[in-house]
């Protein structure tokens, strides 16, 4: 394959296990620039896995991981060009908006002022300008996301790590997000994300990845994916390939749980 | 941003880090942002509705104010710095209180931070080196252990100045930076080695249970310092064993000796150089395996299977000693919070370990003759098995998911006294009563059947105390205050709360002497408890 420059992530075969559970049990993966990825998956199929791996979160795997051509093992200098939300809103509570991200944007080495600057019309854009010298103690859900998603871009990375960027945002957030991921692919930026919202999953990838028991079970645009598949959405497609469609039954015995009592 | 005095005075060493490949600006950024944090008491669930106002504190309280406690404990050593006996003796003293001291604040306070996991996915996912973010852990550490040992070695510091001169005065000070680093790293590496053998939930609670064992040992290796020297002559004659190479802190004795002296023996000298080489061996150590350190840490996140359900005993338990509903609930729900909530343990389980040896340690004190022990009345010293109560009652209230605690104001309960009763029956009945009868036990055996109702006496008296610490320190309730760590606001409270113990246990001495004395009070103190625990428990949050 003479495609390694295009490529901006090679998994080759990557396994990883805790203890005697298997988490990922051979992924083979290559992205190109400028691709969106919607990377879905039941819980616990190794989503979060993959992502940590790519960003030397998480150790002990065996396989290739490549990126930007390069072997990650025990590197640093690649997080450089990378923005990572992590999927739990890990973040430190008691530094103000303004702190915890020019904190950030000076670990990836950019200015602290221009940081400043730029975190604050983010923020603004955002809508939340008003609580950028605020404890983030005192935020919501959706505010601290807003501040993770910032805190992703502010060093303007060619990739970007998206774990579950959705969670706790409203209706129209969302719809901002949607527009921002769009826009940034069309900049030729790579765009490697996952979400339980599948709806917007089939809208904004150009390519899905499904995994489940750590093996993928489906790979390419939503259009490919629904040939394979009775099923007209892709909330449908993937109730189909995960082999779910016991949610009827489950909900009656779950109702019927509540009211025994 | 707020810059801070002990970063400044950290620049002027920034080209020895550089030295070691080390980014100094990102790691002072690190430090910085962690001392930050650490300045800031998060606010509780209950009063964050109303806006806090920004930037109001000093640069946390532990490094403009020396800790008071530590301050107080200090005194201690005092006199150890005028007794007429050798260097090596006195200061092996000095430097075991110190280094217990020290080392326990270490385990109880920053383990959470050595342990911290959210550095990975907020600082490892960014471009930098593991061993920066190691190095500025260990700054942090280093900050908060060496401003405590301020306020531990200050006044013992400026003392020996006077009495015995510069030459003393720069060797115990060189001496107590080396202590510290050996007690930092020796900690490190002890964690280091658990990680590297255990995963998951496990490796937690090896940890705790490694903390217990810890100060356990670091108590009775006090006492032996004590034991090591002849004291039946005044000027104490030190008499070298082979086991003594283990004793740490006779290593940082044997330089005074050596040097002021001049006593050359090989003791002095094997010991003193072990007291310079150990510790900075162990740095090279540590710098060497922290990546290793780092990496074990992912395995903290590892959540292991699902534990067996728990056994019905708990359900039994709380129907014999709980009387409502709602302390019933509580009494289980504290059961099964204390049982799993890790810096709950880590906080007082060691605490509970002291309570299992002081009694011996005491009585053992108390009497040089072991013989006649069983007729005496040393079983007083039982009283001392209550010290660790404070402390219980006092850590109760706090939690790592103190956020939890919005559940007591949406659900429907309307008094907080069967809250509390029912959170303290279960605390007392978890941690109090195994060690308890554990005790009395043992001292049934040492002092006979008759001390039977002096041990129901002692119980009655730790419930009264119970209800005297509560109404101490300040009320929450359970679980619902967040940790703050390094500081413990309420840690002076304690002492003067100890010594109210103390009277108890000196009225229950008394009354031995008076006939039927001990019947009366164990009468008098019953009635106290029903009348205390029915009304005291009854405060407006």
């Amino acid at each position: 394959m003479g495609n390694d420059i295009e490529n901006i992530i090679t998994i080759k075969d990557l396994r990883m296990d805790y203890g005697e559970k298997d988490i990922l049990r051979g992924i083979n993966l290559n992205i190109g620039k400028g691709q969106i990825i919607g990377y879905i998956g039941p819980n616990g199929a190794g989503k979060s896995t993959t992502v940590k791996i790519m960003l030397g979160l998480v150790e002990g795997f065996t396989g290739e991981v490549k990126i930007l051509g390069q072997d990650i093992n025990g590197q640093a200098e690649y997080k450089r060009k990378i923005g990572y939300v992590p999927e739990v809103a890990d973040i430190y509570e008691s530094l103000t908006a303004e702190e915890y991200l020019t904190f950030v944007a000076e670990l990836y080495g950019v200015d602290s002022k221009a940081a400043d600057k730029k975190a604050r019309k983010l923020m603004s854009m955002f809508g939340i300008e008003n609580v950028y010298n605020s404890r983030m103690t005192s935020y919501s859900k959706g505010m601290k996301q807003k501040v993770l998603i910032i805190s992703s871009l502010l060093h303007n990375p060619d990739i970007l790590f998206w774990d579950e960027p959705l969670s706790g945002l409203d209706a129209n957030s969302v719809m901002i997000v949607k527009e921002i991921l769009s826009e940034l692919a069309s900049q030729g930026k790579t765009i490697f994300y996952s979400s339980h919202i599948m709806d917007v999953v089939e809208k904004i990838s150009n390519r899905i990845i499904l995994i489940k028991d750590g093996q993928i079970i489906a790979d390419g645009s939503f259009e490919k994916l629904k040939e394979n598949s009775k099923e007209g959405s892709l909330e449908g497609v993937f109730n189909d390939l995960t082999g779910f469609n016991g949610q009827k039954d489950i909900a009656k015995d779950f109702v019927s749980t509540i009211e025994e009592v | 941003m707020k810059d801070f005095r002990v970063l400044k005075f950290l620049d002027k060493f920034s080209s020895i880090f550089e030295k070691f490949g080390i980014d100094y600006k990102v790691m002072r950024k690190i430090v910085q942002i962690k001392l930050i944090m650490d300045s800031r008491r998060v606010p509780t669930v209950f009063n964050n509705r109303s806006r806090r106002k920004e930037n109001t504190e000093g640069e946390g309280s532990v490094f403009s104010k020396p800790s008071l406690v530590y301050v107080f404990i200090s005194l201690i050593m005092l006199p150890f710095l005028f007794i007429k006996a050798n260097y090596d003796f006195c200061m092996s003293f000095v430097f075991g209180i110190a280094m217990f001291m020290i080392m326990t604040t270490l385990i109880a306070d920053f383990s959470s931070v050595l342990l911290d996991l959210r550095d990975r996915n907020i600082i490892s996912s960014k471009p930098i080196e593991s061993k920066i973010l190691s190095m500025a852990k260990i700054i942090h550490i280093c900050i908060y252990i060496f401003s405590i040992t301020m306020s531990l070695t200050g006044i013992p510091l400026v003392v020996s100045l006077f009495r015995h001169g510069v030459i003393f005065f720069i060797i115990f000070l060189l001496e107590i930076i080396l202590m510290d680093l050996l007690v930092i790293m020796m900690t490190a590496l002890l964690y280091l080695v658990i990680l590297k053998f255990f995963d998951g939930e496990k490796l937690k609670d090896i940890i705790n249970y490694v903390q217990i064992i810890l100060t356990i040992t670091l108590t009775i290796g006090y006492q032996l310092i004590g034991r090591m020297f002849d004291f039946t002559s005044l000027s104490a004659v030190f008499v070298p064993k082979w086991w003594e190479y283990f004793i740490i802190p006779v290593w940082f004795g044997a330089p005074f000796e050596l040097i002021l002296n001049g006593n050359h023996n090989i003791y002095n000298i094997v010991f003193s150089i072990l007291a310079v080489i150990i510790p900075i061996i162990s740095i090279i150590l540590y710098l060497k395996l922290m990546p290793t350190f780092e990496r074990s840490l992912q395995k903290l996140d590892n959540n292991g299977e699902d534990k067996k359900s728990k056994s019905k005993f708990t359900d039994k338990l709380a129907n014999v000693v709980c009387f409502t509903k709602t302390e019933k609930i509580f009494f289980k729900f504290t059961s099964d919070m204390i049982k799993n909530e890790r810096d709950f343990k880590l906080k007082v389980y060691p605490s509970l370990g002291m309570s299992i040896i002081f009694p011996f340690i005491f009585m053992m004190n108390g009497n040089r003759n072991f013989s006649n022990i069983g007729s005496g009345k040393s079983y007083i010293n039982l009283y001392f098995c209550a010290l660790m109560l404070p402390m219980v009652i006092m850590m109760v209230k706090y939690s790592k998911n103190y956020k939890g605690a919005w559940i007591y104001k949406v659900s429907p309960l309307k008094n907080t006294s069967d809250i509390y009763k029912g959170t303290f029956k279960s605390v007392i009945l978890n941690l109090i009563v195994p060690i308890f009868i554990l005790e009395c036990i043992i001292f049934l055996f040492i002092f006979g059947i008759r001390i039977f109702p002096d041990l129901i006496l002692i119980f009655l008296n730790m419930m009264l105390y119970t209800v005297i610490c509560f109404k101490a320190f300040k009320r929450a309730l359970p679980f619902s205050v967040p940790y703050a760590t390094g500081k413990q606001s309420e840690g002076l409270v304690i002492i003067p709360i100890m010594m109210l113990l103390g009277v108890l246990a000196l009225i229950h001495f008394l009354a031995t002497f008076v006939t039927f004395g001990v019947y009366i009070y164990i009468l008098v103190v019953f009635i106290i408890d029903v009348i205390a625990w029915k009304f005291a428990f009854s405060v407006k949050i």
